[in-house]
């Protein structure tokens, strides 16, 4: 009996990315009420969540050197530890919790709230030494952070905020309406 | 010192002739098969012959004659009931001990058997009872010299059921098939309550501490209060003034429990199917596949076994080297697992084995090839192979994005899989030539898994990694890999988000991902004796 791996090619047409395969993706616009502040959530069958920017976000139109700084206020995003299997003693967020700050060499800059409530599992530290890879992969390697939250928390935030189609028409009824002003 | 005394101090407390060879701390069996003869013999002579066995085929011989006298069959009367061992070693008592015996009904195929008593709690502070009197009278007694109830219970009742059952008794370090048989006394509880007067303290402690202490007398308890009670003490309270209360009522039988040691079986499985989990995948009680490698090859043995459906799930228990992901098939010689049966009734011929594989591999999404019995000790080798073994994989890889060593053309072209790329995986490591493992990853808890597993950084060692390009998928390639036990090998490939490092898109300074998976090789001897008739 031989088994050859070939056996099971895919059809290489309708290959998915490693985040279409795991993550579904739901996005918030306009957060705290800034236009194209808009953020990207992206969840995982197993209800982890990876919080990112949505490509519509006005980051992706400035070019300017940044650097993303993970320590809101007292609290230093990078010092957090998570224990054991229920992710004991991470930081716990708010929707309205500050992840990091995207901060530019003119002095601006500005909050990437976390947009669920939720324990803090992880921060891409990646990110501290090549920032850039936000700019790139914002929906994969360049992730900012993972969060877990419960069954309940994590199934509600995910039909309350837009998926992938309904994202798309309001951006394109966006473009439109800002083409007629 | 003298045995005389001895037994008439217990025949006249109300001791039956077994009762009163425990006293005497005899432990040779054979006296025991006919206790009434042994001691009226030892009455008769002062001293018993110079040695138990013959005094005890002497007696076999004169049998006959005594039970002419007094026949022994006769309905045994309330009052005739040993206050020691409360009826249990009295013959009387046995016929309808012999009714509750159906283990004929489980069909037990083994010859032999070892056998279990449970008896009512209260014949310790009856036991207690007669020592301090004992003690008392004599004051060179030994109490130490008591002969057990359950082994004095295996000689006589034992031997008898032996001939009931048409199984020979052994001893439970022998004999894989324990039969207990379970006795209530309806008035244990009652008769208990006398301890609460006499070790006040204990019980106390027990009922303010109810959580911990879900019940008042337990074996246990009741011998934490016997250690200390003094004879003083004990003759201080109604009914054991001058002696033992008399046993009012029958000791009953309420169950009879038969359990046969558990057997293995140990095989190697190989998984053809990328729909198939190694066991049930439950996602909040809902069953998110029809079938598990686990089930396909517990539904011949359990058939063989006679094992109902509604009773697999606690019968059978399955255990193997490691597992793999639901949509990994695992070929080659496949992967080591063993399956515990829990009281089984019989041995399965080799032939039977043979068609528990045959049964299996029929479903054409496992096969396995030879099972054979192993024993509990070759299960740990089973278990140290999920830490220790090494595996090799085989996978199907496909270049996402042009390596940043491609002379590009046109940007937008497909990538393909280059004979630059193949050798520098093929050429790739990060550790010093004399180390053993070619690569050494640093691997954070798989995204996949994080929900249910502990958020670490654990390192893994690559120790051999061969890349072949496919001549007729330009943009595609395998991946033969031997790995350290626990690599997620679909992490190494795609890099899970850049949580491990280095991947393999890092080789290429490319973005590969993983089309398909198949564990090639479980290094791993198992099972260890391969006996192939």
């Amino acid at each position: 009996m031989a088994f050859n791996i070939l056996d099971s090619i895919p059809d290489i047409d309708n290959f998915k990315s490693y985040t279409d395969r795991y993550f579904s993706k739901r996005y918030i616009l306009d957060v705290d009420g800034v236009k194209n502040n808009d953020i990207m959530i992206m969840f995982h069958s197993n209800r982890i969540a990876l919080l990112s920017l949505a490509p519509s976000h006005y980051f992706f139109k400035k070019n300017d050197d940044y650097t993303i700084n993970f320590t809101i206020g007292n609290i230093d995003r990078l010092s957090n530890t998570v224990k054991g299997k229920g992710k004991k003693g991470g930081q716990y967020l708010t929707p309205k919790s500050v992840i990091c700050k995207i901060e530019y060499c003119d002095g601006t800059s500005y909050a990437v709230p976390s947009c669920m409530k939720g324990t803090l599992v992880e921060i891409n530290e990646e990110l501290v030494n090549n920032p850039a890879l936000l700019k790139k992969l914002p929906d994969s390697d360049g992730f900012i952070a993972i969060i877990l939250a419960s069954i309940a928390v994590s199934e509600a935030t995910k039909s309350e905020l837009l998926a992938h189609d309904e994202y798309l028409k309001k951006l394109n009824s966006q473009n439109s309406d800002g083409k007629k002003d | 010192m003298d045995q005389t005394p001895i037994i008439n101090f217990c025949k006249d407390l109300g001791c039956c002739y077994a009762c009163c060879l425990r006293y005497l701390g005899l432990k040779n069996p054979k006296v025991f098969e006919n206790c009434r003869k042994y001691v009226l013999e030892i009455l008769e002579n002062g001293q018993p012959k110079k040695n138990d066995r013959d005094s005890a085929e002497k007696s076999e011989i004169m049998k006959k004659d005594e039970n002419a006298e007094e026949p022994v069959n006769k309905k045994m009367k309330m009052n005739d009931t040993c206050v020691s061992c409360m009826g249990l070693l009295q013959e009387e008592s046995w016929p309808n001990y012999f009714q509750a015996l159906d283990v004929t009904r489980k069909g037990y195929e083994t010859d032999t058997f070892a056998c279990g008593l449970s008896a009512p709690m209260t014949t310790l502070l009856r036991e207690k009872a007669v020592i301090l009197r004992l003690c008392n009278q004599f004051t060179e007694y030994d109490a130490t010299i008591l002969t057990p109830l359950k082994e004095a219970w295996k000689w006589t009742f034992g031997v008898q059921m032996a001939k009931v059952i048409g199984k020979s008794l052994d001893s439970g370090a022998v004999s894989p098939l324990l039969i207990t048989l379970n006795m209530e006394y309806p008035d244990d509880l009652q008769e208990l309550e006398i301890l609460k007067t006499l070790s006040p303290s204990l019980f106390e402690l027990r009922s303010k501490q109810k959580k911990r202490f879900t019940v008042e007398f337990t074996r246990r308890s009741v011998e934490e209060a016997l250690t200390d009670l003094s004879l003083e003490a004990l003759q201080g309270v109604d009914g054991w003034k001058d002696g033992l209360p008399a046993v009012e009522k029958h000791v009953k039988c309420v169950s009879v429990v038969s359990v046969h040691t558990p057997m293995y079986l140990g095989g190697r499985y190989i998984k053809l199917s990328r729909e198939l989990p190694q066991t049930p995948w439950m996602v909040n009680g809902v069953r998110m596949m029809d079938s598990s490698v686990q089930e396909i090859i517990f539904d011949p043995i359990a058939r063989m076994n006679l094992i109902e459906p509604a009773d697999v799930e606690h019968r059978l228990k399955f255990m193997s080297a490691g597992r793999e992901d639901v949509d990994v098939r695992c070929l080659g010689q496949g992967r080591p697992f063993a399956v515990e049966i829990t009281d089984p009734r019989k041995q399965l011929s080799p032939e039977e084995l043979k068609t528990i594989c045959k049964e299996i591999s029929k479903t054409g999404k496992v096969i396995v090839k030879d099972l054979i019995y192993v024993t509990k000790v070759d299960l740990t080798e089973l278990k140290k192979g999920e830490e220790t073994k090494c595996k090799t994989y085989e996978a199907l890889c496909i270049k996402l994005s042009h390596s940043e060593y491609d002379h590009i053309v046109n940007p937008d072209s497909k990538p393909k899989v280059t004979e630059n790329d193949i050798e520098r995986i093929n050429s790739y490591s990060n550790t010093s030539p004399s180390d053993e493992a070619r690569i050494v990853l640093k691997q954070k808890t798989p995204v996949r898994v994080l929900h249910r597993r502990p958020l670490l950084t654990r390192q893994r060692r690559i120790y051999e990694l061969i890349a072949k390009e496919l001549p007729d998928h330009p943009q595609l390639f395998t991946l033969v890999i031997k790995t350290e036990a626990g690599t997620y090998i679909k992490e190494w490939v795609h890099g899970d988000l850049g949580r491990t490092r280095p991947h393999l898109g890092e080789a290429i300074k490319a973005k590969v991902d993983i089309l398909a998976l198949d564990v090639a090789s479980v290094h791993l001897q198992w099972p260890l004796v391969n006996n192939k008739n």
